[in-house]
């Protein structure tokens, strides 16, 4: 594959994450990211799930067994904001590594820089484009973004400020 | 217009496996025709040769933000144009007089 600008990449990106968003037919946050590892799109189906675990060594991982049913394994005491969000970064994992997923090609695109892609995609997933425009449009402050979408404050700020006023 | 075509093409294309199938059996000018692209660009994506689908789209997202990128283009009049314009109208002023 030829070389990808970070910016095609993201754009690439939040497309997937929108194409997630209209599946869920969420129509106000926070978004419902375990709903989504536990009820995915058919094209999914028996791909995706979700293992609490006990660890001190990450907040969530994503591992498939060879031609197994992936899993989502998170920590069991994080808050639910970031739990919503570690869940939605790993599920571009789930997505990359599914059947689906890899005759898309999403491997070659997006494995060279997978935390920088599944930290974006995280964003997006979690505070979609149109809702964000929505909370803007009612006066909604950068500060109240991570509270309404329940999801960690860094990754508010980022996400505020990726997307164009 | 195009460019929302083609975020809703993309967007689709995660969860709808027959962008994908249409796709791989050459027949990707069949969903391009249900979205908003106009004939010209229609044609053009369609002529697009990607070995995945993440390449086409890539390659389309280049394609079509290259066709709706404004040809901005700022012209301001050199100053040295502008004083040569005002010498040119002194000396007609002068050419008036005399």
């Amino acid at each position: 594959m030829n070389p990808v600008t970070r910016e095609e990449r993201h754009w690439f990106l939040h497309c997937l994450a929108q194409g997630l968003y209209e599946y869920m037919g969420a129509a106000a946050p926070p978004i419902p990211v375990e709903g989504l590892l536990q009820h995915p799109p058919d094209v999914y189906r028996d791909d995706f799930g979700v293992v609490d675990m006990y660890s001190t060594l990450w907040d969530a991982t994503f591992a498939r067994p060879p031609n197994g049913r992936g899993s989502v394994f998170v920590r069991i005491d994080l808050t639910p904001a970031e739990r919503r969000l570690a869940l939605a970064r790993e599920l571009l994992s789930a997505l990359i590594t599914s059947r689906h997923g890899r005759a898309m090609g999403l491997v070659q695109l997006l494995m060279a820089d997978l935390k920088d892609s599944a930290e974006y995609f995280a964003r997006c997933l979690a505070v979609p484009e149109p809702l964000l425009q929505a909370f803007r449009r009612r006066e909604g402050k950068q500060a109240d973004l991570a509270e309404a979408f329940c999801i960690p404050g860094g990754a508010a700020r980022l996400r505020w400020e990726d997307s164009p006023a | 217009m195009s460019m929302q075509a083609l975020n809703r093409l993309v967007a689709r294309s995660i969860v709808d496996p027959t962008v994908l199938q249409a796709f791989g059996s050459g027949h990707i000018g069949q969903v391009l025709g249900e979205l908003d692209f106009s004939p010209e660009m229609r044609l053009t994506l369609s002529g697009i040769e990607a070995g995945s689908w993440t390449e086409f789209a890539v390659q389309a997202y280049r394609t079509v933000k290259a066709s709706e990128k404004p040809a901005v283009r700022i012209e301001l009049p050199s100053p040295l144009e502008g004083l040569m314009q005002e010498q040119e109208q002194k000396r007609s002023d002068y050419g008036q007089v005399a």
